[in-house]
């Protein structure tokens, strides 16, 4: 069964996606859409293919089949390092922070695509490098802030507790100001009272942000949530509001399978 | 056309030694995802070994059986001292011990056999064949050298076919959890795919011996020309190792013959930048596309 | 310190201050020092050129590279052929200058660098390692291939562009300098004097190069330059027959043999960047020392710049997490090539350098043993340090001269004499990636982490 939901103008969507990696059918026809100034969740059991279609989304994974539609436009030869550029930004499983770096130093890696300054300008420490520099480094220290980490500015990411380095990793991903943001497993791993704090940052970003993230933990999910899209064997099962899919039979059954694996 | 001829039988032997190399690079790296640049080090050290055992008892055998011994030795204490302990912190670290035990190995020994470079006679004549009314570029040694590596590779196909040692180390070198969880005691199936690399490799280097000479740095471009056969192969691949080995040694010997010996080097080093540009993952290789 | 970092330009004041007093301050070791210890010092300067950019390669991108020697060559050779050949400057029309050597050197790294460096960036660790090994054996090859132009397997004997009037070459062979330098003897009195410098059989491409091999690799070229109506017999016995004590003053007498090239190039080093009149007082081992530390704290500070910069931690992130680099907005392949084309243009100039410390360039001093020094180094002083770059040039020099020391009270044999420092790296290395995978800095800098962190 193809389920498609009736959505006008999605800012971002995969269209009839097909995924084959290694004789496995990953993903199958998936065509999912994420309106914008929302925030929309796309779950489903272990193996049901969410984060290929996160991958597919930034370039990481070229679909063999379907295409991938961004502002209306045709997203082509898309390499991941494009996207915060085009205004979308991903945090990835996990934390994905860069070990030698400190928290500051990573959060300002995540603005690599505004800084103009080039290789020769760095290498004679121009001024206006430094500049530049100070500039990144107060909207680093700003974005630090509004998640609470500006004190950990110093600190290695192995000297931080998980949930920190969580935060220091979103942090990374906002300081782009991104338009889009893609979000795996953002509550992974992280206790009952970060996760209050995740639910109200993530409903302070809409409507400016548009926000796709996928998850496991199904209460953060229903909170969140906007719209849901479900995901099982590769293929899209159910969509609807947090409501509806809560209801829908289909989801069960998928659902109830997976607890019994 | 007779020239062609010449040029590619000349090719076979030092393919054949090439092919040998290759394998004992393709046996560690099968079995500890390392690169063993210091393979071809054992070899030059193992081959000094079997020179003064030569000199000792006059009897060419010995000495291999001499040399093999050392290099299973040696396969293993690199393995047990060097790449076990470093394998975990990180990949430039494996690569730049290897490294290590090269400069040492030759340093040691220099020290031990002096840097003078030395003759090593081989047990049958090196001289050309006669047949047919003319001389081939072709001797009784390069029939043995071919001998022993078609030997050698039946040998280890046998026994990574119908053994449990080789059946296990292919299983430790394809999944390491899924083998400890059969049973299979897994860091003794790596030790024993150094131990064989070691072997091999010190077979080749006596091997090479007669052609090259032996000195603490004269086997340097031996290395690169398996390193390229390796890679070329897939690095994955006994077959592919082999295959390359002997195909290295002809375009070496073809180009040697037509141009210069200087070249060879360069060939070497256009044949593996071109096969690393169009397919990374060598001919036989797999491809393994990593995880986001 | 956080203030002062945000005014824009203290970098460059804070840089160019740390590379200036450096610079002071071993310029005046360089004048206060017997000549075999400015050789020292040039080559320790020459080394660390070249180990900065593997700092930036090896340490912070990650590649392990085996084919920086072979850059070396390519800006030795760079040098050489231009400040041999050339009278005027192509395009420009000005006055030939080894400014423009150095220059041109610099530029042929670069173009070098991205063509390695673009085929590299697709490769993962071993892969990488094995290709760099092939342009360590192969490039030194191409030398003997086209022996009209490299020279083939003898290279080309150079002059230093030593400033004129500031040294007169018979003061080498015949006792003190008469130039004010009157002090230093020519032939340290210290040092072990039964070390006769290794022929032909060090120079196998793959040994280590120790001092001894540059000792061997000028003694054993020299006869062998056909076109040597510049070299008198004399010299070539003095050369041949010398002690390792009097090698780095037998490239002098060459030098000063080499008269219409010499004058081609009299002109000089840009001499604006040195204090002429200290020039006067200099005899060739300080002169060459002194275009090595300038050389040095030049690049320095630009390694300097580009590790605290932006690029610097780029370089770090990719080698830490590409895919994570990716998501952030950096191109991955892009980083990993600007990091290889940056030490080559290190390599390069170091090469353009060490061409001027052997008056001399050649297939057999850019080996494989010449890249195997410089991973040697980067490893013992620290991958990721400049500091540790510094240190490991220091051992690199230091080592064997050390060996020497020691063989020479204790009557060690030759062979082990001459073996003893590669022995002595091969298992540093070793016990240094097993052990202490941050070398000497990162230890040091380990171990004090927490009393830092307290001052804080």
């Amino acid at each position: 069964m193809k389920y498609v939901l009736p959505l006008t103008h999605p800012l971002l969507q995969t269209v009839d996606v097909s995924v084959k990696l290694s004789g496995l059918q990953i993903l199958d026809n998936v065509s999912i859409g994420v309106p914008e100034g929302v925030v929309t969740g796309l779950i489903g059991p272990n193996g049901a293919g969410k984060t290929t279609v996160f991958n597919v989304m930034s370039g990481f994974v070229k679909p063999d089949a379907g295409v991938v539609r961004y502002e209306g436009r045709r997203l082509e030869h898309i390499h991941p390092h494009h996207l915060t550029r085009m205004g979308i930004s991903r945090t990835l499983q996990g934390v994905g922070l860069f070990p030698s770096l400190t928290a500051l130093d990573n959060v300002m890696m995540g603005a690599s695509s505004k800084a103009r300054a080039g290789i020769v300008a760095q290498a004679l420490a121009m001024p206006w490098v430094d500049r530049e520099r100070s500039r990144l480094r107060e909207q680093a220290i700003a974005v630090m802030t509004e998640l609470g980490v500006e004190g950990e500015a110093d600190r290695f990411p192995s000297e931080l507790p998980y949930p920190i380095q969580k935060r220091v990793a979103l942090a990374r991903a906002l300081v782009s100001d991104p338009k889009v943001l893609l979000m795996d497993e953002p509550a992974g791993g992280i206790g009952a009272a970060d996760m209050k704090d995740l639910e109200r940052l993530i409903r302070s970003w809409v409507p400016e942000r548009t926000v796709l993230l996928v998850e496991h933990h199904m209460e953060l999910v229903m909170e969140v949530c906007d719209l849901i899209w479900v995901l099982d064997a590769g293929k899209v099962i159910a969509a609807g509001t947090p409501e509806q899919v809560r209801n829908d039979p289909a989801v069960l059954a998928a659902y109830l399978g997976d607890e019994g694996a | 056309m007779t020239t062609f001829i010449d040029y590619l039988l000349g090719g076979v032997s030092s393919g054949a030694i090439i092919a040998l190399m290759a394998l004992a690079i393709v046996l560690i790296w099968r079995s500890t995802r390392v690169v063993n640049f210091a393979q071809v080090g054992q070899a030059m050290f193992t081959t000094y070994v079997a020179l003064t055992v030569r000199d000792a008892t006059g009897n060419w055998i010995i000495a291999l059986l001499a040399a093999i011994a050392a290099g299973a030795v040696l396969g293993l204490v690199v393995h047990w001292l060097v790449i076990r302990p470093v394998k975990r912190v990180d990949t430039s670290g494996a690569i730049i011990a290897t490294f290590g035990v090269l400069i040492s190995l030759q340093a040691l020994a220099g020290m031990l056999w002096g840097g003078d470079t030395r003759g090593y006679a081989p047990p049958v004549s090196n001289d050309g064949i006669q047949l047919a009314g003319r001389i081939w570029p072709f001797s009784w040694y390069d029939v043995l050298v071919i001998g022993v590596t078609i030997a050698l590779v039946i040998g280890l196909t046998l026994l990574f076919t119908r053994t449990n040692i080789g059946l296990a180390m292919r299983a430790s070198a394809f999944n390491p959890e899924v083998a400890r969880l059969s049973g299979v005691r897994v860091s003794r199936s790596l030790a024993y795919g150094w131990i064989l690399a070691g072997m091999v490799g010190a077979i080749a280097g006596v091997l090479v011996a007669p052609t090259s000479q032996v000195s603490p740095n004269s086997f340097d471009i031996l290395l690169v020309f398996a390193f390229t056969a390796a890679v070329i192969g897939g690095l994955d691949s006994l077959v592919g190792a082999v295959t390359f080995g002997i195909g290295t040694g002809l375009v070496i010997s073809l180009v040697s013959g037509y141009s210069d010996s200087s070249n060879a080097p360069v060939v070497a080093l256009v044949l593996l930048a071109l096969n690393l540009l169009l397919k990374p993952d060598g001919v036989f290789g797999h491809h393994h596309s990593r995880a986001v | 310190m956080h203030k002062l970092m945000m005014l824009p330009g203290s970098r460059l004041v804070q840089h160019a201050a740390i590379a200036l007093a450096i610079w002071v301050a071993l310029t005046r070791l360089n004048q206060s020092v017997d000549p075999l210890l400015s050789y020292y010092l040039a080559l320790v300067g020459m080394y660390a050129t070249a180990m900065f950019g593997m700092t930036i390669l090896v340490g912070l991108s990650g590649q392990v590279s085996l084919g920086n020697g072979a850059l070396m060559a390519v800006g030795g050779y760079a040098f050489a052929l231009t400040s041999l050949n050339w009278k005027t400057v192509p395009i420009l029309g000005l006055p030939w200058n080894a400014v423009w050597s150095v220059v041109f050197a610099g530029i042929f790294g670069i173009l070098v660098g991205l063509v390695i460096g673009g085929l590299a960036a697709r490769l993962k660790g071993p892969y990488l390692a094995g290709l760099t090994l092939g342009v360590a054996v192969g490039v030194p090859a191409i030398a003997n291939r086209f022996p009209g132009l490299f020279g083939g397997e003898n290279g080309l004997m150079l002059t230093v562009p030593y400033p004129q009037g500031g040294y007169d070459a018979s003061a080498v062979d015949t006792g003190p300098a008469d130039t004010g330098a009157d002090a230093i003897p020519t032939e340290a009195p210290d040092l072990p004097t039964e070390q006769a410098p290794i022929g032909g059989e060090s120079l196998a491409p793959s040994d280590l190069l120790t001092v001894d091999d540059l000792g061997g690799a000028v003694s054993s070229a020299a006869p062998s330059v056909a076109p040597s109506d510049l070299i008198t017999p004399d010299d070539l016995m003095g050369a041949t027959g010398a002690p390792i004590a009097s090698m780095p003053a037998e490239p002098s007498a060459l030098a000063s043999a080499g008269t219409d090239l010499g004058s081609t190039a009299s002109g000089g080093v840009d001499a604006g960047s040195v204090d002429v009149s200290a020039v006067g007082g200099l005899i060739l081992e300080q002169w060459q020392a002194t275009l090595s530390i300038t050389m040095a704290c030049i690049m320095g500070f630009v390694a300097l710049n580009l590790v605290r910069s932006r690029q610097g931690r780029t370089w770090q992130a990719v080698r830490d997490d590409s895919i994570a680099a990716a998501v952030s907005g950096i191109n991955p392949s892009r980083s990993k090539v600007s990091a290889f084309v940056v030490s080559s243009l290190f390599a390069a100039l170091a090469g353009a350098v060490f061409a001027q410390l052997l008056t001399y360039v050649g297939p057999g001093a850019y080996g494989l043993g010449l890249s195997l020094s410089l991973l040697v180094g980067i490893v013992l002083g620290g991958r990721a340090s400049l500091l540790g770059a510094i240190i490991g040039a220091v051992l690199l020099v230091w080592l064997p001269v050390v060996v020497d020391r020691l063989s020479a009270d204790r009557g060690w044999p030759e062979p082990v004499t001459n073996n003893a420092p590669n022995l002595l790296y091969g298992l540093l290395v070793v016990l240094v990636v097993l052990l202490a995978p941050g070398g000497i800095t990162g230890t040091i800098r380990q171990s004090l982490a927490p009393v830092l962190r307290r001052r804080d």
